[in-house]
Parts: structure tokens; sequence; C-alpha cells
């Protein structure tokens, strides 16, 4: 069966659409559309992207010194990652080497917005569907939960408090910090601060340690009372350091689901690797790779290839779920596992970082000398890989930008995926409140990010 | 109350800076009543409200519809965020059109990302990018609870723990922040810091931290109080004085750096003028 797409050109789909709109409990504005037959039965669905940023036509002709802070503002769940990327990419072309302490300091603030971002997701947007989801749209949502179990959101809320006063210490606001600038960082903490962080973090522990329970008990709960669909086909794919996933990797694991191939190859095959698709009916252009075998990046994808040795509470963790689960992780209401694993992993590493004693010294910054170049870079954002490019000119002013983001890369995935839930759970036009939720469920376990996606 | 929260268009970090605000904003919610928000619950359409925050400024048609619906339906509207308030760096450049297909129902983009407050009546303005949590909270319960919220008429270097160094400054560079060691002010490092300028309240979190101030926070209420002043001629003022050297000298090194400091309020109708007249193209 073809996607809606293909089903319109070819002209075999004579029927009609039902538009859930708008996508709730996402980052940015969306819909998604769902295709019947001429008798009423679903033929397929797809998300689409409403909104449009425009980014890749604004910068050139910026200067790429300001790129970076610019490019943050693409993405407030992921823009630190956009504008690590910008540096990275910026440094790679001007072979800049960063000072170690900035360096450390970067992967420090790095682990942190990964927690945040991920804490942030699953108290506002994911809890309300593993905590109730059958309940009425006034009391599904996050203070409908806090005024029935304020203790358990409490939990996660700590959690999320200890990550939150830990940024706000080392990095300043919540979105969008500006201590990262190409050629290392604006300053290095003291480290009197980074201890008062390292007390934060460690009161943290407990609430973590928590939150994996009840995401658990929730997950094993929601099992019982939900279908989980059938499980996601294709590649899996996330940037990595020897082998096990990494935010800050090197190069990029491409990997089947059912575990028969696998390659690493590195950022500048990467690129080579990405087609564009774009298509007519959103603002959002799908990127395939590998002749457009659908790929997942995101949480999902780093969890099935592994932690480093380095995170050992995360690791023994992971094993014990994915021997709960079965690996790899390739079922949608596992997605909520695969935050809290993460979470724990940011708090290992954070934690590794502030007591290694790398973050230190006064320098924090090589100034780059602009020239005419180019470079890519690539690494994670909370929600998945990514992609910056650039090139310069002469006078250091961007020439040319390309953001390519996780949604991006999740579209045709995410596209066969809900077309599945919709042939199971869709019954007619009619779509209740139910069903248009296990639909909605089904984009939000990709982690959709539209303001990336639409850059 | 009936609170409410939308975005247009936006990154989100807006959003996420309130989020961060966690169990008082959380039981805030819980203690009224959630008319819409697409990021917290599953309603459809646009309830009347008591309160609604709204982030982000208006690209598209769509958006455009949503700001009216709110004016239409909400009792009070507070813009949060630089791209609501001032169009925000979405609104610093015009956008060529893009083809979509001929009955997809895509929303028609408008040629230029405008502010909030040129299709609904904003009661509060909460700049930033993001703005921190707790100005965008302190706003929200202001109006919940019926009090005046606080004013900062500050301006971001009156809040930073750095020192300026008086004396001349031998290249000025765009570099966000080279790592300026100790409490020297970064204008004396020769970095294009508009902390002077730039309204206080964010308790100068970059200039804090070594980068510089980018104006996020749009004009302080010294650069707003009169035709006479604006961020540029202000900083020209202020860079004369930290660097000793006369005002038409510096205002000719800091040409082309002058557009730079319109990022975040270009589209702002009270600075829109200013920057025809001042701004370099190209």
């Amino acid at each position: 069966m073809g996607s809606p797409e293909e089903l319109q050109e070819t002209g075999e789909w004579t029927g009609q659409k039902v538009r859930i709109y708008p996508v709730t409990r996402i980052q940015g504005r969306a819909d998604i559309e769902v295709f019947f037959t001429p008798h009423q039965k679903p033929r397929g669905a797809r998300f689409r992207a409403l909104e449009y940023r425009g980014f890749e036509e604004m910068v050139p002709g910026m200067p790429a010194l300001r790129g970076p802070s610019v490019m943050s503002r693409l993405c407030g769940p992921c823009g630190l990652t956009h504008q690590l990327l910008s540096c990275l990419a910026i440094e790679s072309a001007l072979d800049v080497e960063v000072p170690q302490a900035a360096a450390s300091f970067r992967e420090l603030i790095s682990w942190l917005f990964l927690a945040q971002s991920h804490l942030l997701t699953m108290v506002y947007s994911v809890l309300p569907d593993y905590a109730l989801p059958m309940s009425d749209v006034s009391v599904r949502n996050v203070a409908g939960i806090y005024s029935v179990d304020r203790e358990g959101v409490s939990r996660l809320l700590a959690a999320l408090a200890a990550f939150t006063r830990a940024i706000s210490a080392v990095a300043g606001l919540p979105a969008h910090p500006s201590v990262v600038v190409p050629g290392g960082t604006s300053y290095l903490p003291a480290a009197e601060g980074l201890h008062r962080v390292s007390e934060m973090l460690a009161e943290g522990r407990e609430d973590i340690a928590e939150t994996l329970r009840l995401v658990e008990m929730l997950t094993r709960r929601s099992s019982r009372m939900i279908d989980p669909g059938p499980p996601l086909k294709g590649f899996y794919v996330t940037t990595s350091a020897d082998g096990f996933a990494d935010i800050n990797g090197d190069s990029v694991t491409i990997s089947r689901f059912d575990g028969e191939e696998r390659r690493v190859v590195d950022p500048d095959s990467f690129l080579d690797m990405l087609d564009k698709r774009p298509v007519g009916w959103s603002y959002l252009v799908p990127v395939a790779i590998l002749k457009g075998e659908p790929c997942l990046v995101g949480p999902m994808a780093r969890v099935n290839l592994g932690f480093g040795p380095e995170a050992a509470w995360a690791c023994e963790e992971r094993a014990r779920i994915l021997e709960e689960w079965g690996a790899p992780l390739d079922g949608e209401l596992l997605f909520f596992t695969a935050l809290a694993l993460e979470v724990i992993w940011a708090w290992e590493n954070a934690s590794r970082l502030l007591e290694g004693g790398t973050i230190s010294g006064t320098d924090s910054c090589s100034v780059p000398t602009m020239s005419e170049s180019g470079a890519v870079a690539v690494l994670e954002t909370p929600r998945g890989t990514a992609l910056h490019w650039l090139a310069m000119d002469r006078g250091g002013a961007v020439a040319e930008y390309r953001v390519v983001s996780s949604l991006q890369l999740n579209q045709a995935l995410l596209d066969d995926h809900l077309t599945s839930v919709a042939l199971k759970e869709v019954g007619g036009l009619e779509i209740s409140d139910i069903t248009s939720q296990r639909l909605q469920f089904a984009v939000r376990s990709f982690l959709p990010c539209v303001s990336c996606g639409t850059h | 109350m009936y609170v409410a929260t939308a975005a247009l268009c936006a990154c989100g970090g807006c959003h996420c800076s309130l989020m961060t605000v966690g169990e008082p904003f959380i039981a805030l919610l819980a203690d009224n009543s959630i008319s819409y928000s697409s990021h917290f619950v599953d309603r459809r359409t646009i309830a009347p409200s008591d309160v609604v925050l709204v982030t982000g400024g208006i690209r598209n048609a769509e958006e455009l519809e949503i700001a009216s619906e709110i004016g239409r339906t909400s009792r009070k509207v507070i813009a949060v965020g630089s791209c609501a308030v001032y169009g925000g760096i979405p609104g610093a450049g015009d956008i060529p059109p893009v083809e979509v297909e001929d009955g997809s129902g895509l929303p028609a983009l408008l040629p230029r990302l405008e502010p909030l407050d040129t299709a609904v009546p904003v009661e509060l303005y909460v700049p930033g990018c993001p703005p921190p949590p707790n100005l965008i909270f302190e706003a929200l319960k202001s109006v919940v609870e019926g009090y005046s919220s606080i004013r900062f008429d500050s301006t971001v270097c009156s809040d930073c723990p750095r020192r300026v160094q008086r004396g001349p400054v031998r290249r000025w560079t765009l570099h966000p922040g080279t790592g300026v060691h100790g409490a020297d002010c970064l204008l004396s490092g020769g970095m294009m810091c508009l902390g002077p300028v730039t309204r206080g309240g964010c308790r100068a979190s970059c200039p804090a931290r070594g980068a510089v101030c980018a104006g996020c926070r749009g004009p302080s209420d010294a650069v707003l109080s009169s035709q006479l002043h604006s961020m540029y001629a202000d900083m020209v003022k202020y860079v004369g004085l930290t660097c000793g050297t006369r005002e038409d000298k510096v205002a000719r090194e800091m040409a082309a750096l002058l557009r730079w400091m319109y990022l975040f309020t270009r589209r702002d109708p009270v600075t829109r003028a200013r920057i025809r007249e001042k701004v370099v193209d190209g």
C-alpha cells in the first residue's frame, strides 16, 4: 500500500480525508491527515508541519561568528545543540582547536540540557498519555494529574528542578544559553560553582531513580491497556563513539532493527548519504538515507546502540529493561522508558565531568581567524540526530547554510507507523477522541520538533 | 480564572522557560482552569479566557487567524518573548515564498513576520529570548491574582557584575564572547555588548558569563524615553565614554556592526522607523 501522496499521484486514492488539528502536546504546530477509501475504510495517514521558520534563508550574509547564537533560535528544546552544531561547523571549517576545558564544559552543558529537555517532555507532554490515557480532556493534562497525584508529579518535578538549577548556575537561561561560542565557551565556571552544581545533581539522584521506577510502572500498566502497535522497521541512527551512542560522538552509526546490518560513517559520508525529498503538502522537507529506507533517530535509537561503560548505572538499568522488553527497543510504548533511561545517562555523565576536574583553567576560547571555507557537523539533539553544514566567504560571512533535523529524518518512519496505527484503530470517518489520541500518541513517540524540522 | 497559552511562530524556548518554573506553575494551572494550550492540553478550539500567554510572532495566515481569535475571546493577553513583542530573530529578514501543493491546506506565508500587537491588543509585554522563567511566571501570576506586575526600568549593564575599564579599544569584534577574564567590562575588551542600552531584568545572565548581551530584551526605558535616543546613538555615546574616544570616530568604527544591534527588534514599530534610517544594508 502506497503513501497517501503516491495514491493521489496514481489516481488510486479517490476517497475522503479527515484532519486532526492541531496535534497537541508536541513542539510546534502540526496536523494529522487520515485518508479513506471510497468505502470509508482508512487507507493511510500522514503528519504535516504547518509552520515555516526560514532560518536557512535568513543567515546568508550574516557574520558567521554570530551564526551560532542565531541558529540556537531554531528551536527552544534543541537550541543548545543547534548552537553547538553551528560552532562545530565553523571550528571544523577554520581548523580551530577548542581548549580542553571548554570542550568539557560544553559537554557538561549538553548533558544537563538533554536531561532538562527530556524531563520537560516527560512531565508536560508524555505523562498524560500514560497516567490518565482514557480520561476526559479536562483531566488528561499535567495540572489534572497534579490534582489527583501530587506526589508522583512532584517527584518528576524535583528531578527536573535539579537540572534546571544546575543549568541556571552554569549557563544562565533555560533555553538559548549564550555561553557556547565559536572557538570554545565564553567563560569557565569557578571550582566553587562547579562544586555547587555537583551537589545539586547529587540531591536529585533519588528523584531520578524514582522517576525511572514510576515510568516503568506506568509503561507496564499501559502495555495492558494500549495495543502497542506494530514494531518499527528500518534503521535506527545515532551519533556514536567507540561503538556506543554518544551525544557528542564523532561518527554516525546506522543499524537495522533486525540486527542484520550495521555501518559506521563519518559526518562527511553521512552528509553524502542524505537525500532531501520535498513534498508539496507540508512545510517540512523529509530527508531519506540509504535509498529511502525509513529510519528512527532519538532516544530509542541511542538506547538501542547502548551507553558507554562510564555510565554504569544507566548501562545496568538498560540491560534490565532490554531483558524485560526485548532488544532492540522497537515499540512506541517504550519511548517513555528510553527518555527516563537517558536522564540517568545524562546525570551520570554530567556528574562524571563535574568530578573529573577537567573544567578548569583560564583558557576558554580560541578565537577563529575567518577565511573562505566550509564544513559539516553532526550531533545529537535531545530529539535525535541533526546536522549543520555551512560555507563562509573570505570576509567570514555565511555564504550558504543547511540544516537537517531529527524530524526530517524521522518523517518517513513516522508516516509509515502512523498509517499502521490508523489502519488498525480508525473505524470510519467519525474519529473519536480516544482514537485521535491514539494517533497522536503514535506521533508523540517520535518526539517531533516542528520548529527544528521547518528551519 | 480561565488561563491559556498559545504559540504562534515560535521556537518553544519561551514555553520551555515557563515550564522550568515547575511546581508553582503547575499548581497555578491546577488552581485555575486551562481553557486551551496546545503544549499542555488536548483541547482543539480557542475558548474564552481571562488571560492568555502568547509566544511567537505572526508569520502565516493561520497564525494571524489564531491571534485574531485570541483577541476576540480573551480578557487579557500577555506577549511573551521577543518574537511576540518585537518580531525577534525570525522577524529580522523577509522570507522568500515557499512552493506548496494546490489545495494542500497549508497556511499561506505572509511577506514578513509581525509582532503580536499588530493583530491583538496586548496587556503586558515580557520581552527576552527567552525571558527568565520568573519574569514570565510573575506576569502570569500578577494577572491571575490581580496585582501590578514588576516593571524593570534598569539596563542589563546596571545589573552586570563586570566593571568598566576606561581606555582605548584597538579593534571591535563581532565574536560573542572571547573569554574575557575576571570582572572586566566586555566593551572594554572590544566586544559589542549591548548591555548599556538593553532592558534589564535578566540579571545580566549573558555578560555575567562572559558572553555579550545581544539585546534580546529590546531597548531600555532610557532609549525609549525620547526620539533623540536610539540603541545605536546611545551605544556610540557609551562606547565613546568608555574608550575615551570622540563620538564621531566611534560612530564610524561601529557602522559595520550596526545592523546586528537590532537583531531582535527590527519588526518593532517603535524602533522600525529608526532602523530604516540607520541600518546599513548588506
